[in-house]
């Protein structure tokens, strides 16, 4: 069974102790909340798989908790948990989108056989996402695109370590490329006319994982009715590329890191050993020194993978990319829906360079692709993009953020006597920055 | 002066226990863990954790209390009882550990059930050998383990039990090295007073 995050929410301790420790022995990372409240307090900060709620409690009740969560995020697995007697409002949960229920004190067989199934039916929904995201990967995100210095130091990096055999690990947070950048290294090395094997470490369910990434041979288990390769095996000769390595479970580690250290591997239920000449590419969004201190890394695994190693950029540490990258995505969504936008005007520039990004490159795809098929005429404007807020722009003399931002810039280049560059370094902005801002903000010598 | 070896293991049998299932278990946690294992009797009765409207035994106040009343050259402390066991949320338990702890304890309670004709004392005592080291292997920060025939998998039916080897699963073993090696390292946490 994989480790699942779960939150127990009950306003009796020893029910959270009692509950919380079968369920840390059983592998699980675990937290416990005394009140509804709580509960609400901890999900703002941390996404867990499951939730497994008592339906009576002081103040805000379980049945709360669920529509409140529900609502947020449907798809955490809520379980009430309900004393004999309350049964209808467990049924009335299940109706709200509860997951199942529970009554206490239960069998521990019962607690168990239920986790599998969510996990189960969670692993089996992300798959699905993940086979969906891969059909649109096919056909997005072709080529690595950015002429900020930041991203001329990583295509210098890919072209120096391509060449050679060297294990590689790209860290970086999500969206922001590291795929591509994977790929770039294998289509840049020697390896180029070979496979390039994906392996999404966090999609594949981990009782699949094994068979996955070894194989196994015919009557291994219930269902392997033929004999089938693993992806090792696939990736002979060219990359192997695990994808968010950091969410691969410890029984895996152990199993990879043999790999890596021997290159010999058995298929599942296979006696004979395999070999495959492969290179490993690992990515993770995950920070990894953090994974070994709290035990769910290996530090061995890390050291083998972390031969070479380069963090791919936040859209925010390359914004000067953004217009670049926009026109890029503007030209082939406009190809793809046969709708003729020529260009993305200023004002939208402006707005998109003043958001933050926090999905990165894929969120700004995203966006382009959206106002691309809601815009009405053969430009861009700030309204056809989903990250546009026109209240954001209203500036006043009054203590808003924008009306202080404003003024702290006008200051500024008033002290600088309107020299951009100066201006910029002393905001710790870049320019593009500071010439969208001025422009956002209407700012002109006049003001001064 | 202290007669005994650093960080032993402690078993620690409450109430009469006969030496037939008392030894298979010590020799068992010595094979398995590699450190010495010695037979102490540490608490006389668990009737501090009655619960008389339950009619069972809260086995996480036996924890407590076993791990206050450990001799100082214990490393790990397991106490073998005949009581039923349980935690407030659930309705029995085969035992309790502390993860990563000092303290474990194991129930014989419930091991009689569905025991075949054939071989029913051996089958008894093979199981209760079984959960002690499963018990044992939480205190050594193992968790539960999805390979059937480890020691460390967690059995729903006492059936289960039977199926289960007597062995750790490679990955079980290299995550025990590893917690060892990290015990050696750390002075094997608490030093002996």
């Amino acid at each position: 069974m994989n480790r699942a995050r779960i939150l127990i929410v009950d306003d009796e301790l020893i029910m959270r102790e009692s509950l919380a420790g079968w369920l840390l022995r059983d592998g699980h990372e675990v937290q416990t909340a005394s009140s509804g409240e709580e509960a609400l307090d901890k999900i703002k900060e941390i996404r867990f798989d499951i939730l497994l709620v008592d339906i009576k409690m002081e103040g805000m009740s379980g049945l709360d908790v669920l529509k409140r969560v529900k609502d947020d995020d449907p798809d955490v697995a809520i379980v009430m948990i309900t004393a004999f007697g309350a049964i209808s409002t467990a049924i009335e949960a299940i109706k709200n989108g509860a997951f199942d229920y529970l009554l206490k004190p239960f069998d521990p067989q019962e607690l168990g056989v239920l986790i599998e199934k969510i996990q189960e039916s969670q692993a089996q929904a992300i798959e699905n996402l993940y086979l969906r995201e891969q059909y649109k990967e096919r056909t997005r995100f072709e080529s690595l695109i950015g002429q900020s210095p930041v991203m001329q130091k990583i295509f210098d990096l890919i072209q120096n370590v391509a060449p050679t055999n060297s294990t590689v690990l790209i860290t970086g947070e999500t969206g922001t490329g590291k795929g591509l950048a994977a790929k770039a290294i294998h289509s840049n090395s020697p390896r180029c006319h070979g496979p390039f094997v994906i392996v999404n470490c966090g999609a594949i369910p981990e009782h699949l994982m094994e068979s996955e990434l070894f194989g196994h041979q015919k009557g291994a288990f219930t269902d392997a009715k033929f004999t089938k390769k693993g992806r090792l095996e696939m990736a002979h000769g060219g990359t192997l590329f695990l994808d968010e390595i950091g969410e691969i479970s410890m029984r895996m580690q152990i199993d990879l890191l043999r790999v890596l250290e021997d290159r010999i591997f058995y298929r599942v239920g296979g006696t004979q050993p395999m070999e495959a000449d492969f290179r490993v590419i690992a990515a993770t969004n995950r920070d990894l020194h953090e994974a070994i201190k709290d035990g769910i890394f290996r530090e061995d695994l890390y050291y083998r993978l972390n031969v070479f190693s380069f963090k791919m950029p936040s859209l925010g540490e390359r914004k000067e990319d953004i217009p670049l990258l926009a026109e890029h995505f503007l030209h082939r969504f406009s190809n793809e829906t046969n709708k003729q936008i020529d260009n993305i005007s200023r004002e939208a520039m402006d707005e998109m360079m003043l958001y933050e990004w926090p999905g990165n490159i894929r969120e700004l795809e995203n966006a382009i692709e959206r106002a691309v098929v809601v815009s009405k005429k053969r430009k861009i404007l700030p309204e056809d993009l989903p990250i546009f807020r026109p209240e954001d722009i209203c500036v006043s003399s009054d203590n808003t953020l924008a009306g202080i931002e404003k003024a702290h810039i006008t200051r500024v280049l008033h002290e600088n006597d309107w020299n951009i560059s100066k201006t910029a370094k002393e905001l710790g902005i870049d320019r593009s920055t500071l010439y969208s801002k001025i422009r956002r903000y209407k700012i002109v010598q006049r003001d001064l | 002066m202290n007669i005994y070896p650093e960080h032993s293991i402690v078993i620690s049998p409450i109430g009469n226990f006969d030496p037939e299932i008392t030894e298979p278990v010590q020799k068992e946690i010595n094979r398995i863990f590699g450190f010495p294992a010695l037979i102490i009797p540490i608490l006389e009765d668990v009737d501090f954790a009655l619960d008389s409207g339950r009619n069972q035994y809260h086995s996480t106040s036996i924890l407590k209390q076993l791990e206050k009343s450990a001799p100082s050259f214990a490393m790990k402390v397991i106490a073998i009882t005949k009581v039923d066991l349980f935690i407030p949320i659930l309705t029995h338990v085969y035992g309790e550990a502390q993860l990563g702890g000092k303290a474990c304890v194991v129930s014989t309670y419930r091991l009689k059930d569905q025991i075949s004709a054939a071989n029913p004392g051996v089958i008894f005592k093979q199981r209760i050998v079984k959960e002690a080291v499963h018990e044992l292997g939480h205190t050594f920060n193992l968790r539960h383990c999805k390979e059937h025939a480890c020691i460390m998998h967690y059995c729903r039916t006492e059936l289960d039990v039977d199926r289960k080897s007597d062995q750790l699963c490679r990955y079980c073993k290299i995550l025990l090295d590893d917690e060892i090696k990290r015990l050696r390292k750390s002075g094997m946490e608490k030093k002996p007073c």
